[in-house]
Order: structure tokens, then sequence, then C-alpha cells
């Protein structure tokens, strides 16, 4: 019976680290069902401002220290959206850049003022060892941002 | 089978069953405690190359060139031009990052430190589902390992003698530290 037991145990424990290797969906399921586009929403970010999207696109950044956002490039040039969980939500893997994610949040715009932006910016260069220069901060920024907590990445 | 047979029955095989885990979180937790110094999961490196530089044209165009004057055969994964002035290749363990003017090539690697990287991503519970319910057991396994281990032996050891003073000691230092955080300089 206690060898039943343990046997039991172990196969639960390596069962756990099996399934777990396949699982390319983070976080929460998807939902929706339209896929919004990320250049749309730089287009008219106030009218997608706290409204629900699932956007589509190549992971181009991930959060180096905590995997806690993703960078997706837009179906338009020079354009990307930051994705950000909360943090352990959602372990993003740095291995993820360059593949394709779809992900489901919440659209937030907000403007930050120099000060903010030069917080921000040291934060950064910090997290992600880059170097920031402060002087590069001219006059307030508009940021818009996905709020998740749905991820898949294929 | 008396209650204090039971009790070190109990703390010896749950005790067994917890030693895989306990290296995991045990490793894990001295790697990830010291993160704010190093990556824990990564090992992240940049390198410099020099290139001839590039003109800007169609982004296939230029993946080809750039695949060619860096002398990769292997196709990326993806591309994507950040600015004007930039392009990037992304590969499962390395970004090119190419300055087009100046030809600059910063490649940033991040390889998956062995062993540390899937002892971090169980610890900090990045699969989800099943492993959220494995982690739950082995905490109350913990719990359970806390308080039958109080009571394996008896006598002057045992929790009635220097057991109780070693017991307090390790109650008191979380409570002691929390309150000099909280009101302490």
């Amino acid at each position: 019976m206690r060898r039943a037991m343990m046997v039991a145990a172990v196969l639960l424990v390596c069962g756990g680290v099996v399934l777990s290797a396949a699982v390319k969906k983070y976080g929460k399921p998807l939902t929706l069902k339209e896929t919004t586009k990320i250049s749309a929403i730089f287009a008219q970010p106030d009218s997608f401002n706290g409204k629900r999207v699932k956007v589509q696109g190549p992971i181009v950044d991930v959060c180096e220290m905590k995997g806690c956002w993703i960078a997706i490039a837009s179906d338009k040039e020079f354009q990307s959206i930051r994705f950000k969980v909360d943090d352990g939500v959602i372990v993003f893997p740095m291995t993820a850049k360059g593949l394709t994610a779809k992900v489901e949040g919440v659209v937030t715009v907000s403007t930050l003022s120099e000060e903010e932006q030069i917080a921000q910016g040291k934060e950064m260069e910090k997290e992600m060892k880059k170097p920031f220069d402060p002087k590069t901060v001219k006059g307030p920024k508009t940021v818009i941002m996905i709020k998740g907590e749905a991820a898949e990445i294929e | 089978m008396n209650w204090r047979r039971l009790n070190n029955v109990l703390h010896r095989d749950i005790g067994y069953l917890a030693v895989g885990l306990s290296i995991v979180y045990g490793v894990s937790g001295l790697a990830v405690n010291h993160k704010a110094d190093w990556n824990p999961s990564y090992r992240v490196g940049k390198t410099i190359r020099q290139i001839e530089p590039m003109r800007a044209t169609d982004r296939e165009g230029m993946v080809r060139e750039a695949l060619g004057k860096l002398g990769i055969d292997q196709a990326p994964r993806n591309a994507f031009r950040p600015n004007p002035d930039t392009l990037q290749l992304f590969y499962r363990e390395a970004t090119y990052s190419i300055d087009l003017p100046s030809g600059a090539v910063v490649i940033e690697q991040a390889r998956p430190r062995p062993v540390l990287f899937e002892v971090n991503q169980l610890h900090l519970n990045t699969p989800k589902r099943i492993w959220t319910l494995v982690a739950d057991v082995y905490a109350i396994g913990l719990v359970v390992l806390a308080i039958t281990g109080m009571f394996v032996l008896k006598g002057r050891t045992g929790i009635t003698g220097r057991g109780a003073w070693l017991t307090a000691a390790g109650v008191l230092m979380p409570a002691v530290y929390w309150v000099f955080y909280l009101y302490g300089p």
C-alpha cells in the first residue's frame, strides 16, 4: 500500500513536469474572436482606451528581469505595443523573441510627464541594462499599452 | 499504532517525498533572491560587430543583405524595424540590432542557464495549471513536516526541552525582523 502511494506521488510530480513542458498558452484563455490591428490602436488611441482587444504580431522585446511584458510589432513599420501583465501572473521567456504572440487585454492610454519619463527611463536602464539619456526626453509623451492576462505564443 | 509512531512515519515519508522539491525551491530561492545583481534564469551577453553600412530598402531585401554581410545561413524567426535606421533580426537565443547608416551590429544573446532555468520556472510557477496543484500539495507538506517535526523526539531534546527554545527562536526571528522593518531606522 505504502509503495503504491509513493509511486503515485512520483508519477504525479513527473506528470506535472511533462504536461507543463508542452504548454504554449500563458495565463487565462483568449476569449475574443476578432483581432484588432495594432496600427488601428495607434491611429485612434482614445477610442480604444479602456476597451478589451485581442492583437497579434511578432514579439520584438521581452522583459529581461521578470518576463512581465512583451513588445509586439505592429502591422505597420516602426510601431510596437507593449503587453503588460501583473508580476508573476505570466512569465514570458526571453527566448520568445521573434515568435508570434496573440494576446488579449485592455488598452490603456496615459500621458507621462517629463519627470515620469525620466524616472521610468532610469528604472528601465537598471532593468534592461541599456543606457538612458534624460536629455532625450522632450515634453509629455502618450503611452499606449495593453494590460492583460491571456496570451498564446507560437 | 500510537500517535507518536504515526507522527514519525508521516514526518519521515513526507520528508522523503519533499526532498526533490525542497532542493528545487532551495536552489531557485537562492538564485532569484539575488536577481537584482544577476539574471538567474538566462546567461545574457552582448557583442558588437561591424558590417558595411546598409541602405534602407524593403524589409525582405534588407534581411537578405544583412544575412549575407553577417555570414549567417539560417533565416531569422522574424525581422523588425523599430525605427528607420535600425533592422532587428530575431533568433531563438540571439537578437541582431543593425544600425543601417553605420553598419554597427549589437548582438544580444540570452541563453537559458542549465538546470537553474528549469528550477526557476518551477519555483516561479511559470507552467501554472497542474504545477499549481503540485506546489500547493508541497506547501501543505511543508506545514505538516514542520508540525510533525516538533514531535519526533521526546524528552530533553524534544519539544518540551531544547526543542521549545529552538522553535521559539525560529518563530520570533521573522516576527522581530518584521517589527524592526516597520519601525526600525
